[in-house]
């Protein structure tokens, strides 16, 4: 069957199945930004933005969100036009295998839109659900203030 | 002065990686692709008697079926490792003897995943079930043999006994161990104890195939090893290795878990079969039970010393649960050994005996670490407990027991991988230099009183504070076994193709490697088109393990670059119509040398030079092929330095800060190395705090999802300073050694010292969990 | 696997949405993690509780009053506002992860009472109501809710209601060793006050042998004291708790943690509010 999302802007018809889940309906069509570390809900490989708030898409059965606004990590920024956080995170060297990548930028936009300088707490609150097993989240966090401070310094909203 | 070198400059890839441009193996699929899913026992030993997939194979959309009864019986190691392999072939891809709780029954090849899931249980298999071996202290006398006259045996002429449930045994003598032991003042022994644990690389294992225009079979894989498993697909599958492609695209880490041929000849079986594409991804309790482990281990340290600290006699007796296949058990065996008894290389009575055993649990393999993590737990403790004894401070102590630049240790040549080692010296070290600045950076020399037994800090608290260090060292490399290869050509706009086998595993080593030929060119890491990890179009690379990449491949990249400077120096002198010796490079452009006076006038760009060869005079291509066997693995050094508060109510030991000083020789790219160091820190913490597989009484694996197992996330890591303390390696590119393994061994020694410094106890196992640390400190 | 017929329904009003869950194998949607992890086959319907607008937080006739389809992270913001909230908003956050909370509804969670729950426990030492419909339609206290007669009976959550209070103090705590981690138990305690006079006391544990366990001799035993620094001490008897071992931990271990962390939290309410 089909359903319709609004995905990154633009209104999508997916081809899924009812008990598919987010992420499943996301990847099958295309979607491949979107990353499946464990289908658990366990380690946030799948963030997207549901109506602007960070969820994980697997643990989101797809019929319940039809028609709902989505946003993955290409819908942040992408190759050719990089959202501002997406170049701090490369020049931090806060991706190594780069699989955790699109859910902490997910996670790290979805702060930094609401909360434009965040504590260190609030930024480790904000990540609790995104694994990374190559890091050791050091250079994500600094990635997260360096963007933070940047964002302030132009005054501009995480766009 | 480096001008691409020791520079924090950006991955290659990296902003590919962050939109999610990127594509790893389970985001490519192909018109008409099967999907395979895998049926793992529910034993732990048990024999198939029959398996019935005649209901599976009725079902719309199930395609084939693979089990023993249509797979040949070939006997292989999944290790990933140089032929012939160190490991014994005593696995088949589809047998009829399961010997874990996870080991592969069938595979079920159908039109979707669901319908392949589906199938799966509409198979019936009929056990009969034997009794397991699950106590690994127990394995060496069982009645009960895993491996039982099913013809497994080793590839090299190495010490093998499946009547005894050995994978492997190891043994080396240095001196007379028994005797000094005996006339030493003072003698301590000692058993410690790690664990299994999962790599947890956030991408699982996935593999998919199909067959190209021209009817070769095509494999995409998350892959540390891409040429090993090109050879090892070939051995199973009987396909010819000219028939075979295998493609490694970006993989969401690896840590050793992915240097295991596991799903690949799968797929390439269904596809081979079928000529139809066919992919087949793990999930993450799949990973957990049935892809590789870092092997338990049990180490007994007993050392006779002198009054005055000096350490006569050690003898590490290493015994290893290999579980219920020996992928890698000699090696990770001999590396408990060969990574740690050099260190403090004045130590003239040195004995080794380690054995590797079977048993009916998950399996084995690489691990981060390779063996040193889990024998420096016990030696980083030994040491400590020396110190303590004799009263020495332990920082001078390792700064004035361990080895030097300009010597060697026996051990190097008495323990190798599989065969003997290889004699060298150690020619680059600042490991003195990184106990100094990590013991001030840390606050040693104040909180170790502070916090230390008489003091009156801890006295009466519930929470009590210690500090404690351990130096470390590991290797960079597999002397005179490991191979790289690299081949540079160039373009007409100056740029340059780097094909290379070396299998980047989000280690950044592209980049690297990159970098490296950037520095012998003189031109921009921009300018380098880099291809790495395709078995049809790089060069041959033994792959992503010990410690190598940098190191190894990075000294093939030199060497490479350095003969294209060759060619466009010539091309250069060539068309500025003077000799070789007279011209130079320069940013991009040939130059003639600045103590000729014309100076301004001779100048010509890569471009040009390029052009040239491709249209104009004496035409050729500027390309280079190099391979590179290293000599020696000249071992990188480590201080690792911790402060650990423990809950003495609850057992709960909080890691309140960690500070590493690393000797890596010259760090390629800063980021990067930090980066490496920075990861396995936090996984050694987590290591030692907490990551365990927990098993039934039946050999099943309880805690199979990350939400059980545990992982730590953003919000749980303590403040982690990391110092690159420079050295110069003679032999490696630029001057670098390996760092990506060896900061993984530190947090288990250390911790274990600050908990002795807190409390004055001392622990043997690991994980240290809250109930054990209660028990600890209640004995 | 949930069922590849799956039926879905959107009703827009809460009766529609008990009359569709009386067929067999239709059940209500909230957030859908509890769901996803059952993955029953015996689901032949879900009812999504989206558009029956009980994503709310209102504040009459002295309670506050919380939608069953509000999700964990809406609770924790809301309460920050909010003095008497704020107990629930401390040991909400420490549910699951961000992105969760964002998904995880406080009805889903009354209905599965998950071992890890952090949301009962606070919910019983505030005196919460639960309202629902459907054959037992009602207000129900939370111990009254979980009796087996209601919380199997097929009904949908309406709200919860926590009455306000002002005098209250309270702490919570979990045990893990990780901020992303099934807790192992989770304790909740609050203490009506006059004064410095205890009014009413409610010491709750969630994660046990029989799911929850107040200690009532304990609360019986603190109505009507005056604040002081003996009264944890003088209390510990009456904390037992059972729990069962897993292959983690053994319950002798839960029991001494537990123990230890109910001493630290009266220690830590008494303290603060001599
Ligand atoms: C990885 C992970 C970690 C977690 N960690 C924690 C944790 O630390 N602490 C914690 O408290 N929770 C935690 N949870 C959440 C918990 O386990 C449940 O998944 C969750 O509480 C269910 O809520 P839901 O809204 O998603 O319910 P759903 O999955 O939608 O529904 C659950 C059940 O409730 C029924 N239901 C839904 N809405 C109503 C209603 N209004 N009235 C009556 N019945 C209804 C459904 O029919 C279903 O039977 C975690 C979940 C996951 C996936
Ligand atoms: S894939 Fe969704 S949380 Fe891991
Ligand atoms: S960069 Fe590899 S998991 Fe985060």
């Amino acid at each position: 069957m089909k359903a319709s999302f609004n995905i990154n802007n633009s209104v999508s018809e997916l081809e899924l199945n009812p008990n598919e889940t987010l992420l499943n309906a996301l990847r099958n069509n295309g979607f491949t930004e979107v990353k499946c570390g464990c289908n658990e809900g366990e380690c946030g490989a799948c963030l997207v933005l549901l109506k602007d708030k960070p969820v994980n898409s697997c643990q989101v059965l797809a019929m319940s969100v039809q028609n709902k606004k989505i946003k993955t990590v290409k819908g942040i920024g992408t190759l050719h036009n990089p959202n501002l956080i997406q170049k701090i995170f490369a020049s931090t060297g806060a991706d190594q295998c780069g699989f955790c990548s699109p859910g902490m930028v997910v996670a790290a936009y979805s702060l930094l839109k609401e909360n434009s300088s965040p504590s260190n707490e609030e930024i480790v609150e904000a990540l609790d659900g995104n694994l990374c097993r190559c890091t050791g989240y050091v250079k994500i966090i600094e990635a997260v203030k360096r963007s933070a401070i940047i964002l302030q310094e132009n005054k501009v909203e995480a766009e | 002065m480096f001008k691409y070198i020791k520079k924090p400059i950006e991955k290659i890839d990296g902003l590919a990686l962050v939109t999610g441009n990127e594509k790893y193996t389970d985001d490519f699929s192909f018109d008409n692709m099967l999907h395979v899913s895998v049926l793992h026992s529910g034993f732990a030993y048990a024999k198939i008697e029959n398996i019935d997939e005649s209901a599976a194979l009725k079902m719309p959309g199930v395609v084939e079926v693979l089990s023993y009864k249509n797979i040949k019986q070939i006997l292989y190691t999944t290790a990933g490792q140089g032929y012939p392999e160190p490991s014994p072939y005593d696995t088949v891809l589809f047998g009829n003897v399961m010997r874990f709780v996870g080991d592969n029954v069938c595979a079920v090849a159908a039109e979707t995943k669901e319908i392949a899931d589906a199938a799966l249980k509409k198979i019936k298999v009929s056990y009969k079930r034997l009794k397991p071996l699950l106590d690994f202290e127990k394995s060496e006398n069982s009645k009960i043999l895993v491996h039982k006259d099913d013809g497994a045996f080793p590839k090299i002429p190495v010490y093998y006994d499946a009547s005894q449930n050995l994978a492997a045994k190891v043994e080396a003598n240095v001196g007379n161990f028994e005797e000094a032991f005996l006339s030493s003042e003072n003698k301590i022994e000692h058993t410690f104890f790690t664990q299994y644990a999962s790599h947890c690389a956030i991408e699982p294992h996935a593999a998919v195939s199909y067959i190209d225009t021209r009817g070769r079979l095509v494999i995409i894989s998350t892959t540390q090893v891409p040429f090993h498993v090109r050879r090892i697909v070939s051995h199973i599958a009987e396909i010819p290795i000219s028939k075979i492609r295998v493609i490694k695209p970006r993989i969401g880490g690896g840590f050793g878990g992915k240097q295991e041929v596991l799903l690949e000849p799968i797929v390439a079986l269904i596809t081979w079969k079928t000529k139809r594409p066919a992919k087949l991804v793990y999930s993450r309790k799949e990973v957990f039970k049935s892809s590789r482990t870092r092997h338990g281990y049990r180490t007994i340290f007993k050392v006779g010393f002198q009054k005055d600290g000096k350490i006569n006699a050690i003898h590490l007796d290493a015994l290893e649960n290999s579980g219920a296949y020996g992928s890698h058990a000699l090696t990770v065996l001999s590396n408990a050994g060969s990574k740690t008894l050099p260190l403090l290389n004045k130590i003239e009575n040195l004995k080794f005996t380690g054995k590797g055993v079977y048993t009916n649990l998950p399996c084995g393999g690489a691990y981060r670490g390779y063996g040193a993590t889990e024998a420096y737990f016990g030696y980083g403790q030994i040491v400590d407990m020396v110190c303590e004894a004799t009263n020495n401070d332990i920082i001078e102590y390792y700064k004035k027991w361990s080895i030097k630049s300009g010597e060697t240790s026996p051990i190097f040549k008495a323990l190798g991988e599989g065969k003997e080692g290889v004699a060298m010296t150690v020619t680059s070290t600042s490991l003195n230099e990184c106990l100094e600045v990590g013991a001030k950076e840390s606050g040693w020399y104040e909180k170790e009183k502070l916090y230390g037994a008489n003091s009156t800090f801890n006295k009466g608290k519930r929470f009590k504070r210690g500090i404690g260090m351990a130096a470390l060292m590991q290797g960079s490399a597999i002397p005179e076994i490991d191979m790289a290869s690299a081949y540079i050509k160039m373009n007409d706009d100056g740029s340059f193709n780097l094909n290379i086998g070396a299998t980047d595993l989000g280690t950044g080593s592209d980049t690297i490697l990159a970098q490296i030929a950037s520095e012998v060119l003189d031109t921009p890491v921009e300018n380098f088109i880099v291809t790495s990890s395709d078995t049809d179009f790089t060069p041959f690379d033994t792959g992503a393990y010990a410690s190598s990449t940098t190191y190894l491949s990075g000294q093939a990249v030199l060497k490479c670059a350095t003969k294209i400077k060759e060619q466009i120096l010539q091309v250069g002198a060539e068309i500025l119509g003077v000799n070789i010796d007279e011209v130079e490079i320069y940013d991009s452009n040939v130059v003639i040398k600045s103590s000729n006076e014309n100076q301004n006038k001779g100048e010509v760009s890569y471009e040009d030079i390029c052009r040239y060869s491709f249209y104009q005079n004496n035409q050729f291509q500027i390309q280079a092929g190099v391979s590179h066997v290293s000599p020696k693995s000249p071992p990188p050094f480590a201080a690792h330095f911790v402060e650990i508060e423990v809950d003495t109510f609850t057992g709960i030991i909080k890691v309140l800060k960690y500070v590493a000083t690393v000797d890596c020789g010259t760090p390629i790219n800063t980021t990067l190395a930090e980066g490496q160091a920075e990861g396995a820190i936090v996984n050694g913490i987590s290591y030692a705090l907490f990551e365990n597989y927990y098993f039934s009484q039946h050999g099943k694996l309880l805690n199979d999802t990350f939400g059980k197992y545990g992982m730590y996330t953003a919000a749980d890591i303590p403040p982690i300073k990391i110092f690159l303390i420079d050295s110069y390696e003679e032999t490696g590119p630029f001057g670098a050694k390996s760092i990506s393994e060896i900061n993984i061994n530190g947090a288990l020694p250390a911790i274990a010292n600050a908990f002795f410094n807190a409390t004055g106890k001392r622990l043997f196992k690991a994980p240290f969990s809250p109930e054990y640390v209660l028990k600890i400190l209640a004995g | 696997m949930l069922s590849e017929n799956l039926k879905w329904y959107f009703p827009s009003s809460v009766s529609q949405a008990v009359e569709l869950i009386q067929k067999p194998g239709v059940i209500l949607h909230a957030g859908g993690t509890r769901i996803l992890k059952t993955q029953s086959k015996n689901i032949v319907g879900l009812v999504d509780v989206g558009n029956l607008k009980l994503n709310y937080i209102k504040f009459k006739n002295n309670s506050f009053h919380i939608g069953s389809a509000t999700t964990f992270n809406d609770v924790i913001k809301f309460s920050k506002e909010n003095n008497c909230l704020k107990m629930l908003g401390a040991a909400l956050s420490q549910a699951a992860s961000t992105p969760l909370r964002n998904r995880i509804t406080v009805g889903g969670s009354l209905k599965d009472f998950p071992l890890w729950s952090n949301l009962y426990a606070p919910l019983i030492t505030i005196d919460a109501k639960i309202e629902i419909r459907g054959d037992k339609s009602g207000i129900y206290s939370v111990e009254e809710y979980v009796s087996d007669g209601i919380i199997k009976s097929k009904h949908i959550i309406k709200e919860i209601i926590v009455p306000e209070n002002e005098n209250i103090i309270w702490k919570v705590k979990r045990f893990a060793l990780l901020k992303f981690e099934y807790p192992l138990f989770n304790i909740a305690i609050a203490f009506k006050m006059n004064g410095k006079i205890i009014e009413d006391a409610k010491l709750v544990i969630t994660g046990v042998k029989n799911r929850f366990k107040r200690f009532k001799k304990a609360e019986k035993f603190l109505t009507g004291q005056k604040l002081s620094n003996n009264l944890s001490d003088e209390i510990e008897k009456f904390i037992e708790p059972k729990f069962v071992s897993d292959y983690k931990y053994s319950a002798s271990y839960k029991e001494t943690v537990a123990k230890v962390y109910f001493n630290e939290l009266l220690s830590e309410i008494i303290r603060e509010n001599l």
